[in-house]
């Protein structure tokens, strides 16, 4: 019988990207495309363990964080995710599809001046994914949808790391420096890079075909 | 090598004590930071797990049971990171006498115990600041659990079990906790931590704990007189 690398039945499916790059959408429409298929989905945002993602907000709120205790509290949250979540979900055969992964923190704490050999450790245990999409997005088109949304948020600008007092000016300077990081892990971990600019639909179908040519093995019947 | 190896530059001096519960650790950290203060010297003092930015998440969530090693690792690593950056580096810079009660090795202690690899946690503590005075309290598991547990039953993760090593918390409180010193006594070469014997009398391990104290000042250039 052929099995997943992780060991696991379930498979693990993962959508990187930036704040804004359009990560939710597409995750919900692969969502519904494999349910209609009858497959069992189970998904998982980053930052929503119910222990540890209050904390991190309200930390967050207060600017009570510095560079470690951001990446431990990310930590914590993605190994209390992992094993009361995602691993047992994968153990009884489930889709597990992620809204980010460890690349965000890798990418994040890197650029807030973490090494990238002691972030890496934090998340050495983490099993690897099946398939890790990555939704490529140029920062103009970034800063439009995120001021046209939800607006400019302190620490997705970086106002923490100090690159600059302009919101503007300090929201493109980190989330250039987060896309550098991005692009550096793109081949280590062989992400599936999408121009994040195509339309939904074009996208959607993309990750549709990838994750069918999966199923198409009967790894999952 | 990790910092905890290295020796540091700040002017301040860094105190750990260390030990399972119940091994006099905080009564010797007292008495020393009473003797320091009386003796005119600018003292601090921080204790594990009392970060106000997670230290009640951790206690709740123990009181909980919910909590892997792994997580119940980095909640701790938290509290530390917190508690290093904004109260124990900042000190050290300014001269200051730092006393801590319990500090990384009681997580390296401890997480192995649950199983946590030995290599992981020490990275992952990798940003510590080497103390210039580690004292471990040896004192046996039976002995700490009569000396804490007189009036009251081993609670989930002192006893350790979530670690299912038996259903019985005062048995379970002997074979982990038997574990932890397990592991404190292979740190003891690899960080150079003193052994003291618990079961000496408070004021015996008081005189010696003194002395060391105001050798390791001395190389520093700071004399320690009592007013």
């Amino acid at each position: 019988m052929k099995k997943f690398k992780h060991g696991y039945e379930g498979m693990l499916v993962v959508i990187e990207g930036t704040d804004g790059s359009g990560k939710s959408t597409q995750l919900e429409l692969l969502k519904k495309s494999l349910q209609d298929k009858s497959y069992g989905v189970m998904v998982s945002e980053w930052k929503t363990s119910r222990l540890i993602a209050d904390v991190i907000d309200d930390a967050k709120d207060r600017n009570l964080l510095n560079a470690t205790t951001y990446s431990l509290l990310y930590a914590a949250d993605f190994a209390d995710r992992l094993e009361n979540q995602i691993i047992p979900a994968l153990k009884s055969g489930f889709i597990v599809l992620l809204d980010r992964y460890y690349y965000t923190a890798l990418a994040r704490d890197v650029v807030r001046g973490q090494n990238i050999e002691w972030v890496k450790n934090l998340y050495e245990y983490a099993p690897e994914p099946d398939l890790v999409f990555y939704l490529d997005m140029p920062v103009d088109v970034l800063l439009k949808r995120i001021i046209g949304t939800t607006g400019l948020d302190f620490y997705e600008s970086g106002r923490d790391v100090g690159f600059s007092t302009d919101f503007y000016k300090s929201f493109e300077i980190y989330q250039n420096k987060c896309l550098e990081q991005y692009n550096n892990m793109k081949q280590e971990y062989g992400f599936i890079s999408i121009d994040g600019t195509k339309s939904i639909s074009a996208i959607h179908k993309i990750m549709n075909n990838e994750v069918q040519k999966i199923l198409d093995s009967g790894i999952l019947d | 090598m990790a910092k905890l190896n290295e020796k540091h530059n700040y002017e301040g001096t860094l105190v750990c004590v260390e030990g399972i519960d119940g091994s006099g650790k905080s009564t010797q950290l007292a008495l020393l930071r009473d003797w320091l203060k009386s003796c005119g010297k600018d003292v601090i003092y921080t204790e594990w797990n009392s970060s106000p930015l997670i230290s009640q998440t951790t206690k709740l969530a123990k009181k909980k049971n919910m909590l892997s090693p792994r997580t119940f690792s980095l909640l701790h690593a938290v509290d530390f990171a917190d508690r290093l950056k904004q109260v124990i580096a900042p000190a050290l810079k300014a001269g200051f006498i730092v006393l801590a009660d319990r500090y990384a090795y009681t997580a390296f202690a401890r997480d192995v115990a649950r199983g946590v690899d030995p290599k992981w946690v020490r990275q992952v503590y990798d940003f510590a600041i080497k103390p210039d005075l580690t004292i471990y309290f040896d004192i046996d598991p039976k002995t700490s659990m009569e000396r804490i547990c007189f009036n009251r039953t081993p609670k989930f993760y002192e006893a350790g079990m979530d670690l299912k090593l038996s259903s019985d918390p005062f048995e379970s409180y002997i074979l982990f906790q038997s574990r932890v010193v397990k592991e404190y006594k292979k740190m003891l070469a690899e960080f150079d931590i003193v052994k003291l014997d618990a079961k000496d009398s408070i004021h015996k391990k008081q005189v010696e704990i003194r002395k060391m104290l105001t050798e390791i000042l001395k190389t520093k250039g700071v004399e320690i007189e009592e007013i």
